[in-house]
């Protein structure tokens, strides 16, 4: 069983994984106890969990011998993140700009209308200091600890580095199928399936970083029931079968574990006290449903819903401490319809409070009528823990800004599936951030006017020094001999 | 005469702001630049930024739209922060209508933010001069780039192409034709500045469907016979891990 529980008869279909149960399983062992937890770029100790207050508290919590219940925790990161001053290990990361990459035909990356793509990265400037792209550091653990992908028979190490894994790593043992799409066969003289190349780095690198195959005219539209592009699919490997694809209106799929469920079906069936849910959840037909935290908390008490959603001039917490994107957006509101805010007695600009079965957090209101009267929201990430981000304990982020995680909670209250359902849809695992319900009122007169909870500043590491100055007038290049960039 | 300007499409910007980070990216380096930020990391940081998008609401819920409005230099053709400057250092350019700051003569007695009615002048504090949005004119005006990049870097960065840029004085220019047949605007008319940046309103789509647009009548309820490929063994498909 994964830690995450991910894939069992409790998400049975959740391809992309319950991160935000990841540190709670952990803490409270089970399914199992760890040793160690290792995160790459996930800011698990802020705006990537829910319940974000008390998951911090777990990260640093101890047993009743004293022993750390999460003993190691290494974190890969290329920013000083409120996860990273939780880590006993950091690896510090590189950027972009600084390594190798592929945006993987494996990954079924984006690509063109009229034909796949995928493209590479290749370092325009040296790491700094340390700094190791994460890549290079799963390939080293992968070949110390004799992964069978990283290893041939005899135990010795198969690949030398990145690079070197993106070209010669495929599927299975000549199946012609790799990382990269582009280039392939001994010469290069091959796409989508062909044995390795050793120069396929420097032919992407000629051509621009990508790979584009672009389809004849009549294999462009309506690919998913286009015959001649899909026996195209099929006979390069794109695809397994050269049927149409459809949208299952009728799931079989889900009609399976259904049968499962009701011990119609001859193979395995859920535990007792999950079949009812899987019986409910898996209909083979779309169908509407409440969430499942509405059926299980008081909404009498807790009326709202809270939504969270991402400003558009940022991405994640990545990147928004930049001095410029921090103008456009240093901290955030709780966008409330005014009737809302007069039924709750507050007014526009007001400190109020907004609670959850779990949790409460302090904020500033701002009326907005675009935003519907039984629902409150705000922008995701903004808010930060003081000192966070290589920002003064006192930026905005901090003070103003505020995280809505911490009323989410990562799991369900208990019910009869079980006593630490995850916070997640029943079939596919995804995280159920949308679900919280929340009451608003007013801050007490006298109350500091910052937002709550708050933590104590992070610490400045080495390296985070010099002090920046009050002023920054940027010119691009102006920084390039301060750096040892080579002209 | 030429007079280069922007249209913006209000009824096709969504915000983002890629305009206002690639307007600084572009200009903190080149000949405009820089443009300094003050307490960059620190509590209540703020600097100089040539475009800026303001975002309003209208209308009570549910009948309610968000409009995001960039705001930039409108390059009037009777600028009045041009004959209020004591120093001539604020000046509008002959050839192409571009209105500008010389750094040099600028004494940074801010008598042309006050005369101008957009507010959209923008006082570096530590320089202690008066700055504003060039129209990228080191981009516009720089033969070595190629025809489709000589434009202002705002331009080339909206993914929504809601900004366009010509000469408002050809009548057959892509502004033009913009502002005539889209109801293109100018901002205050009435204080006779004459901008020439325009908007172009929000416009309502209304969609119009029709019954025996949403029935099939030639369904065929049938699968088609499909063929029997060669094996081509491992396929994209099978990759798991």
């Amino acid at each position: 069983m994964r830690l995450d529980k991910a894939f069992s008869w409790e998400y049975p279909l959740s391809v992309h994984g319950l991160m935000h149960n990841a540190i709670t399983n952990a803490w409270r062992g089970d399914p199992y106890k760890i040793d160690t937890l290792l995160l790459f770029m996930a800011n698990m100790a802020w705006n990537s969990s829910m319940n974000t207050e008390n998951v911090r508290k777990m990260l640093t919590d101890k047993d009743e011998t004293g022993e750390y219940k999460i003993p190691f925790l290494i974190v890969a990161d290329a920013f000083q993140s409120e996860t990273v001053a939780f880590a006993d290990l950091v690896l510090p990361d590189t950027t972009y700009l600084e390594r190798h990459d592929a945006m993987s035909m494996l990954d079924r990356p984006i690509s063109e209308f009229d034909g796949p793509v995928d493209s590479v990265r290749i370092p325009v400037v040296p790491p700094r200091g340390d700094c190791k792209p994460f890549q290079e550091v799963l390939i080293e653990l992968g070949s110390r600890l004799g992964l069978p992908a990283f290893v041939k028979e005899d135990g010795s190490r198969k690949f030398r580095d990145y690079p070197d894994f993106v070209v010669n790593y495929e599927t299975s043992p000549g199946s012609g199928i790799g990382f990269l799409a582009g280039w392939r066969g001994k010469g290069g003289e091959k796409f989508l399936k062909g044995d390795p190349n050793p120069r396929q780095w420097e032919m992407y690198k000629e051509n621009g970083c990508v790979y584009h195959y672009e389809l004849p005219k009549s294999y462009q539209y309506m690919r998913n029931w286009n015959r001649g592009y899909l026996e195209w699919a099929r006979a390069h490997s794109m695809t397994r079968y050269a049927e149409p694809i459809t949208i299952h209106l009728y799931s079989e799929v889900l009609q399976r574990f259904r049968l499962a469920a009701q011990g119609k079906w001859p193979g395995r069936i859920p535990p007792e006290r999950l079949r009812k849910r899987v019986e409910d959840n898996f209909d083979p037909l779309p169908f509407y449903s409440a969430p499942l935290e509405h059926k299980l908390v008081d909404t009498h008490t807790y009326p709202l819903n809270a939504l969270t959603q991402r400003p558009m001039a940022m991405y994640h917490s990545w990147d928004s401490q930049n001095a410029w994107l921090r103008q456009i957006h240093t901290h955030n509101y709780l966008f409330v319809n005014p009737r809302t805010a007069e039924a709750n007695g507050f007014g526009d600009g007001d400190w109020i409070w907004v609670e959850s079965p779990i949790n409460k957090v302090r904020c500033m209101a701002r009326f907005s009528e675009a935003v519907e009267p039984g629902t409150v929201w705000t922008w995701n990430a903004i808010g930060k823990a003081a000192g966070s981000w290589g920002l003064s304990p006192k930026a905005n982020e901090s003070q103003k800004g505020f995280l809505l995680n911490h009323v989410i909670s990562e799991e369900l209250p208990p019910c009869e599936a079980g006593d630490h359902m995850s916070n997640s849809d029943p079939v596919t695992g995804q995280a159920a951030w949308f679900d919280v319900r929340v009451k608003i009122y007013p801050a007490e007169a006298g109350e500091p006017e910052v937002t709550s909870p708050q933590f104590k500043p992070q610490k400045r590491v080495p390296g985070q020094d010099p002090k920046r100055g009050k002023w920054q007038a940027f010119v691009a290049g102006a920084f390039r001999k301060k750096a040892k960039i080579q002209e | 005469m030429t007079q280069l300007a922007l249209v913006i499409d209000l009824n096709v910007c969504v915000g983002c702001h890629a305009c206002v980070t690639s307007c600084k990216e572009w200009n903190t380096s080149g000949w405009a630049g820089p443009m300094t930020d003050q307490r960059p990391y620190d509590a209540d940081p703020t600097g100089v930024f040539f475009n800026r998008v303001q975002t309003y609401e209208a209308g009570v819920f549910p009948n309610t739209e968000t409009y995001h409005f960039p705001k930039s230099c409108l390059h009037c053709e009777d600028p009045p922060c041009v004959p209020v400057c004591p120093t001539g250092a604020s000046y509008k350019r002959e050839d192409n209508g571009v209105v500008l700051v010389d750094y040099d003569k600028c004494i940074g007695c801010k008598y042309c933010s006050w005369a101008c009615p957009y507010g959209v002048r923008e006082f570096d504090e530590q320089q202690k001069v008066m700055k504003k949005c060039t129209l990228c004119i080191d981009r516009i005006t720089d033969m070595t780039l190629p025809e489709s990049e000589r434009k202002p870097a705002c331009v080339l960065a909206c993914p929504t192409r809601a900004r366009i840029y010509g000469d408002i004085h050809d009548p057959d220019s892509e502004v033009s034709v913009a502002i005539r047949e889209q109801g293109g605007y100018a901002l205050q008319p009435e204080w006779g500045t004459k901008p020439s940046n325009h908007y172009l309103p929000r416009r309502k789509t209304r969609i119009q469907i029709h019954e025996d647009e949403l029935v099939r009548v030639d369904n065929p309820l049938k699968k088609e016979e499909l063929p029997t490929l060669p094996d081509v063994g491992e396929t994209l498909d099978d990759v798991a891990w």
